[in-house]
């Protein structure tokens, strides 16, 4: 059985909302990504607790951009996906397409 | 966006409490990222809904905050709450015994002044209590260091936890003299009071790492 490279629900639904942001991601867009997604509302302290939580795992690796004045001097903290994330998505992706397999889940 | 919109401060107690719960290099990011939609949502809907919104992502992101900060350092978290549990349990026992002390000392006095003796030892063993309990939550703050807060919410939430699981045992109702209900206010209050010097010392800890950036 290869490692626990498996990702959580939310953790999944951060690291494709990175992947189709690309190098627009950071907190904003990514809650809105998920949000419109999703259809659910999302807070910002969730976003960056899994964002954190995939950092310290090296799925997700973040950078520093420049303070701007619409959000008070405050810079934006922009992320990217590193190749050990795109594997653990992946993985989870692969599982999760396994177990839905034959099952006939959308209704209408 | 209009000007107007960007007048508009987000609720600066929602700013404060994310203060409290975040790190510097956390609420960096967090508060940014909330003034950023906050000024959209404000010229889009309205500063009310903005507000709205504000609080509502504040109190989610502080939950959140909570949670991923205990999770981060538990041994840290574990060793403050079982630090102040002790500290707890040695100072709650000093007004009780200065009281004592102070009475027979100075029998002769309160004999004469029955009122202002009643005052001690009712609400001002109260008032000490509290004031211990606030000892006893910076003192956690002062040693959890960047888990102020979380440390003191999770020590108040132990205390009142077991403290009402134990007026709840038929010995301890016995004993009591104050209603459950009376009961549970006072533990709140105490478990409040650790709350509030653990806001405090980050709140002086924050003052002081902005001190040279703002000069």
């Amino acid at each position: 059985m290869p490692g626990r490279d498996y990702l959580g629900e939310f953790e999944h639904l951060t690291i494709l909302a990175l992947l189709r942001l690309d190098d627009r991601a950071y907190g904003v867009t990514v809650r809105k990504e998920i949000e419109f997604r999703t259809n659910r509302e999302v807070s910002i302290g969730a976003v960056y607790a899994t964002l954190d939580r995939l950092e310290a795992k090296g799925y997700v690796k973040s950078r520093r951009g420049d303070p701007t004045p619409e959000r008070g001097g405050r810079s934006k903290r922009f992320f990217r996906v590193t190749p050990k994330g795109l594997a653990a998505a992946n993985s989870t992706q692969r599982a999760l397409h396994s177990m839905t397999k034959g099952l006939n889940l959308i209704r209408s | 966006m209009t000007p107007e919109a960007n007048l508009i401060q987000p609720p600066q107690l929602a700013v404060w409490l994310i203060n409290l719960f975040a790190s510097a290099e956390e609420a960096e990011s967090i508060l940014g990222d909330l003034l950023e939609e906050f000024s959209h949502f404000a010229s889009e809907s309205g500063p009310a809904f903005a507000g709205r919104w504000y609080w509502r992502q504040a109190v989610r992101t502080v939950v959140h905050l909570a949670g991923s900060g205990r999770r981060g350092a538990p041994w840290t978290t574990l060793a403050a709450i079982v630090g102040g549990y002790l500290l707890a349990l040695l100072v709650y026992t000093l007004p009780d015994k200065v009281l004592d002390v102070v009475t027979f000392r100075y029998l002769h006095y309160w004999s004469h002044h029955f009122a202002a003796y009643m005052f001690c030892a009712t609400d001002g063993m109260m008032i000490a209590h509290l004031a211990l309990s606030l000892f006893v939550g910076s003192t956690v703050a002062l040693a959890a260091k960047e888990r102020e807060m979380v440390a003191t919410v999770a020590l108040g939430l132990v205390f009142f936890v077991l403290a009402s699981v134990a007026y709840l045992m038929p010995v301890m109702v016995r004993a009591g003299g104050v209603s459950f209900p009376g009961m549970l206010g006072l533990q709140c209050a105490d478990s409040l009071a650790m709350v509030a010097g653990g806001a405090f010392v980050r709140s002086r800890r924050q003052a002081t790492a902005s001190l040279p950036s703002s000069t």
